[in-house]
């Protein structure tokens, strides 16, 4: 009997710090950016890396010594963020910029009207070329392919900067580039999917399986 | 001429504000708005459908706004109240920068505050309930508010107190504000929403963009209207100064190019005269407009857009300058004066003294 509650009572403390099971989306869109608030705001110095497990975690940030009481929803929305976010050295690109002046590389046209669609190469020699959209990205990449460190685009849902070999690329769909037809850039193929499926997309693509063969194909 | 160039530049003044206004308004409002419906009237919504819309691939976030207006019968105002919790992100400026609100108080706007004090609440308010009891907020300090109608009116303070007032249930709100990422994306996701829930109202920012847009064109109508009759006085006083010039004018150039003048000189003295005249009456006109708009708050002109309370109640006008307006004033009005004063004065300056004087 005895022995009864308590496997009951370590059942059940395991399921209040163990991992929750919530959606990606939901955690991208809601836990993730309320937890960063929560960081920055109550506990910028909680070293994330000391802590083995995730019930371990969530445990300290529950007690409140290190970033205060907290209600349940922020508790849980800081231990995943310092869990999923914080601890994973995930690489940050920097946000694709372009000033009034800056022209695509490779079709000369102004880039400040389509902030959305600014892709990026990088190469070793400190070299950095801005283009209007993935096609004049691709363009310049097959010609020019010595020495270079990123690629980078932009996931069309979220805008986010990603590096484009880790992209899935959607072509012939319904939404059009300044340029025209383009390839669509997504972080996930998940989400590459869902695109093409609403926008009737032909294909969903990764990198490696871009030629230039296709590219040229979309110009015309 | 400067009575003209005051008054179109005024009536270009107070459009501007209207204009860069709204703009402001606008730049509050969320993406997309989701209302729930009950007979066609706006009613609370679940809180539980976040997560729902969140599953949508292109969402940015969402958040359940509670939100609503009170009024205050002692001084007949409409407070607009806004609930906010800690930690979640809004497409309100202003209230995305409140930090903190301290437990059981709200933060309020210049507005609200003398509305407030004139009825001796300076330390707490008591908002009566719908069962009529009453719930005692008491006042932080610190202004707030950016555009005009949140300077009038806005309260702020935390969803749970706002909730107990208005008598929503735990996850009751009052609507839920989406944001999208990619702005191509908005009317699309805006569709797949309604098709999801299709007994929610979904409202997009373009639509109310539309809609404050329709009003405001209502307004500058009448603008049209006093620019035009403005410009039609305008070019009958052109039209009397280039016809040409009376005997008197004429004589004077007589006399001038009998002493020795030769037409050049004539035209260079005109040029500079026409020159004075519009460039002084230019600048007297809108400093004019200046201290008539921004100094006395546009009497008469500014009550056509009282009662409007779409847009605001009462509204003092924010400076700004629109450069645009004032070149397009000053190529209007001095090069046409000039030309108005010369040619008349050239074709009398080529005919011989004598035959002008006879």
């Amino acid at each position: 009997m005895l022995l009864n509650k308590l496997s009951l009572l370590i059942l059940l403390s395991l399921t209040l710090f163990a991992y929750p099971e919530i959606s990606q989306d939901i955690k991208d869109k809601k836990i993730y950016p309320m937890g960063e608030k929560i960081y920055k705001s109550r506990c910028s110095s909680f070293d994330v890396n000391s802590y083995k497990s995730y019930d371990e975690l969530s445990k300290i940030v529950k007690d409140g010594n290190k970033c205060g009481s907290l209600s349940t929803k922020h508790s849980q929305a800081l231990s995943l963020y310092l869990w999923d976010v914080k601890r994973e050295d995930v690489k940050v690109y920097e946000k694709l910029s372009v000033t009034k002046k800056d022209k695509c590389q490779v079709c000369g046209m102004h880039m400040h009207h389509y902030p959305n669609w600014v892709t990026r190469i990088k190469y070793a020699k400190d070299e950095t070329y801005n283009f209007d959209g993935m096609k004049c990205m691709f363009k310049f990449y097959f010609n020019n392919k010595e020495g270079i460190t990123d690629i980078l685009v932009q996931d069309y849902y979220t805008l986010k900067t990603i590096n484009a070999k880790d992209a899935y690329f959607v072509v012939g769909s319904d939404v059009y580039g300044p340029m025209g037809h383009e390839l669509i850039p997504f972080k996930d193929k998940k989400s590459a999917k869902s695109f093409s499926l609403e926008h009737k997309g032909k294909q969903v693509l990764s990198f490696d399986e871009i030629t230039e063969y296709l590219v040229r194909s979309l110009g015309r | 001429m400067s009575l003209l160039v005051a008054l179109l530049t005024s009536t270009f003044f107070i459009s501007n504000a209207m204009k860069s206004e709204y703009n402001l308004i606008l730049d509050t409002y969320p993406d997309i708005i989701i209302t729930n419906q009950k007979a066609m009237r706006d009613s609370t919504i679940d809180e539980n459908l976040i997560d729902t819309i969140l599953n949508i691939k292109g969402v940015r976030s969402v958040v359940a706004r509670v939100w609503g207006e009170y009024e205050f019968t002692q001084s007949e105002k409409k407070f607009m109240l806004i609930g906010k919790e800690e930690f979640e992100s809004y497409s309100n400026p202003t209230i995305n920068a409140i930090s903190t609100i301290a437990p059981d108080s709200m933060l309020i706007s210049v507005g609200v505050y003398e509305a407030l004090q004139k009825s001796y609440y300076s330390e707490y308010f008591n908002f009566i309930k719908s069962d009529g009891s009453l719930k005692k907020i008491s006042i932080q300090k610190g202004a707030i508010g950016s555009t005009i109608q949140e300077k009038e009116s806005l309260i702020v303070m935390s969803k749970e107190n706002l909730k107990e007032i208005f008598n929503y249930k735990n996850d009751e709100a009052t609507d839920l504000a989406v944001s999208v990422a990619n702005e191509n994306e908005v009317a699309f996701i805006a569709g797949k929403i309604n098709t999801l829930l299709p007994n929610m109202r979904v409202v997009v920012k373009d639509d109310l963009r539309v809609k404050y847009e329709n009003i405001y064109n209502l307004r500058s109508g009448f603008f049209l209207t006093i620019f035009i009759i403005t410009f039609f006085t305008f070019f009958i006083i052109i039209y009397d100064k280039a016809s040409g010039l009376n005997s008197e004018q004429k004589h004077e150039i007589g006399i001038l190019k009998a002493i020795g003048w030769r037409v050049g000189d004539v035209l260079n003295a005109k040029l500079y005269e026409g020159l004075i005249i519009s460039l002084f009456s230019y600048i007297v006109g809108i400093s004019m407009a200046f201290t008539y708009v921004y100094v006395l708050d546009a009497p008469l002109l500014k009550k056509i857009f009282l009662n409007n309370y779409d847009l605001m109640s009462d509204f003092s006008i924010n400076f700004s300058v629109d450069y645009e307006t004032l070149a397009l004033l000053f190529l209007l009005s001095v090069p046409i004066y000039i030309a108005a004063t010369i040619i008349p004065s050239w074709r009398v300056a080529t005919l011989e003294a004598d035959e002008v004087m006879r």
